[in-house]
């Protein structure tokens, strides 16, 4: 089992790096797949941190460490949860909507090559749709909290 | 002899998945002519073939000999259907069919077991309703969403009656069946237990067809998901709770499993008679 010191120093990394994502989340007006997952994942990464360390240190000889927690925590709620993540949901909402409307319009006959290359957009629209089931988890968890 | 052609089918697929260089969403191989490893009647394959040609999610075809066996390989497309089927709120699962020759041989072995009537539940493009028909049985084909009942009445060269309606509350005892197995759509985990728990209080509703009723699960023992705790590749616990016994599994190649290792088992069952 890690010790808290072993804890602490992952936090420390860890929350750097999240710090690190939000800031270029925050300077992009948009998000490829895999930089909403890994935001998300280390979302996830630094807040299971948070509360296991929060359980077992002591406000006496930590009292850095919270605060630190503490920072994190608010950069977390303030800056991601009530802003980032709301307008990642809008977006990919909106991202299916076109995607599905364009993949809908246009019945006439295709080439093979045609409808391969429009089997791609499928491809991206289920990739789009699996990370929005994934972001709605999220966002469930969060209304729990 | 079901048994060595579902092997063979499965070593089929095997080879054909190793030298298969297209792009298309989805492929799948008839072979063209009867042979000792696929002992298939001449004609029954021609219908195969025809249903594969007329059917409009295949955009191309070509011969090509895989191992001993000349073939011809179908590519297509199901996109537009399955765009379709998951706006359709009471589908439980996005079409996906199992191959041609895989229906064939499933509904083979319904026969051999002694069944009269295919009711293929959920059943897409209708291919196991057609196959039952290439067979000489009596079909019905049930399937919720409507472009895919629309797709079903062109490829009724053999009239499979396609139904547009919800299983769990269509109407049976209107078929007068009188030895059916029923062909479940959808893996276990992806909506079917729901689907076939609903369809078995219908049948189980209508006196004639407590017994002598058999019933065909599409399983997985894939690891993507949750196993279930008395097996049966998913459908172990419903087995069980339905009082049904397992018959017979066949293991063939379906259109999900083209790039996975793993085929699909087909898990036939019946009503446990009373003693």
């Amino acid at each position: 089992m890690a010790s808290i010191d072993d804890i602490s120093s992952m936090f420390h990394t860890e929350s750097e790096k999240l710090e690190h994502l939000i800031n270029n989340v925050t300077k992009k007006s948009e998000l490829s797949i895999p930089e909403i997952i890994e935001t998300y994942y280390q979302i996830i990464n630094v807040s299971s941190m948070s509360t296991v360390l929060k359980q077992q240190i002591n406000a006496n000889e930590h009292q850095t460490l919270l605060d630190k927690i503490a920072k994190i925590d608010k950069v977390i709620s303030d800056k991601f949860n009530s802003n980032i993540h709301p307008q990642i949901m809008e977006k990919l909402a909106n991202s299916i909507q076109n995607t599905t409307k364009n993949l809908q319009s246009g019945n006439e006959e295709k080439s093979k090559e045609e409808i391969e290359n429009k089997a791609k957009e499928y491809e991206e629209l289920r990739q789009i749709m699996s990370t929005k089931e994934f972001v709605e988890q999220y966002d469930k968890e969060l209304s729990h909290d | 002899m079901i048994e060595k052609l579902s092997k063979n089918l499965v070593n089929l697929k095997k080879e054909f998945a190793k030298i298969y260089d297209g792009t298309s969403h989805i492929q799948e191989v008839i072979p063209v002519s009867k042979s000792e490893i696929f002992p298939i009647k001449q004609q029954d394959l021609e219908l195969l073939h025809q249903f594969a040609t007329k059917n409009p999610i295949y955009y191309n075809s070509y011969e090509k000999t895989i191992g001993k066996t000349h073939c011809i390989i179908y590519e297509g497309d199901i996109n537009k259907y399955w765009l379709n089927s998951i706006q359709h709120s009471s589908s439980c699962a996005p079409f996906s069919p199992t191959w041609i020759v895989s229906a064939y041989v499933c509904v083979l072995l319904a026969k051999e077991l002694g069944y009269r009537e295919v009711i293929d539940i959920g059943s897409g493009d209708g291919r196991i309703a057609f196959c039952a028909k290439v067979l000489d049985l009596e079909s019905y084909s049930i399937e919720i969403d409507n472009m895919l009942v629309d797709l079903q009445k062109l490829l009724t060269t053999l009239d499979f009656h396609p139904y547009c309606s919800d299983a769990e509350t269509f109407d049976y005892s209107l078929l007068n069946l009188s030895q059916p197995i029923f062909f479940i759509g959808g893996l276990a985990q992806m909506g079917g237990i729901a689907l076939a728990s609903g369809v078995l209080k219908k049948i189980n509703s209508i006196s004639n067809l407590k017994k002598n009723t058999g019933w065909v699960f599409v399983g997985t023992n894939s690891q993507k998901y949750q196993p279930d705790p008395k097996n049966m590749a998913g459908w172990g616990t419903l087995i069980e709770k339905n009082n049904l016994k397992s018959i017979q599994t066949i293991t063939l190649p379906t259109v999900w499993t083209f790039h996975e290792s793993e085929e699909t088992p087909y898990v036939f069952a019946e009503t446990v008679s009373d003693k």
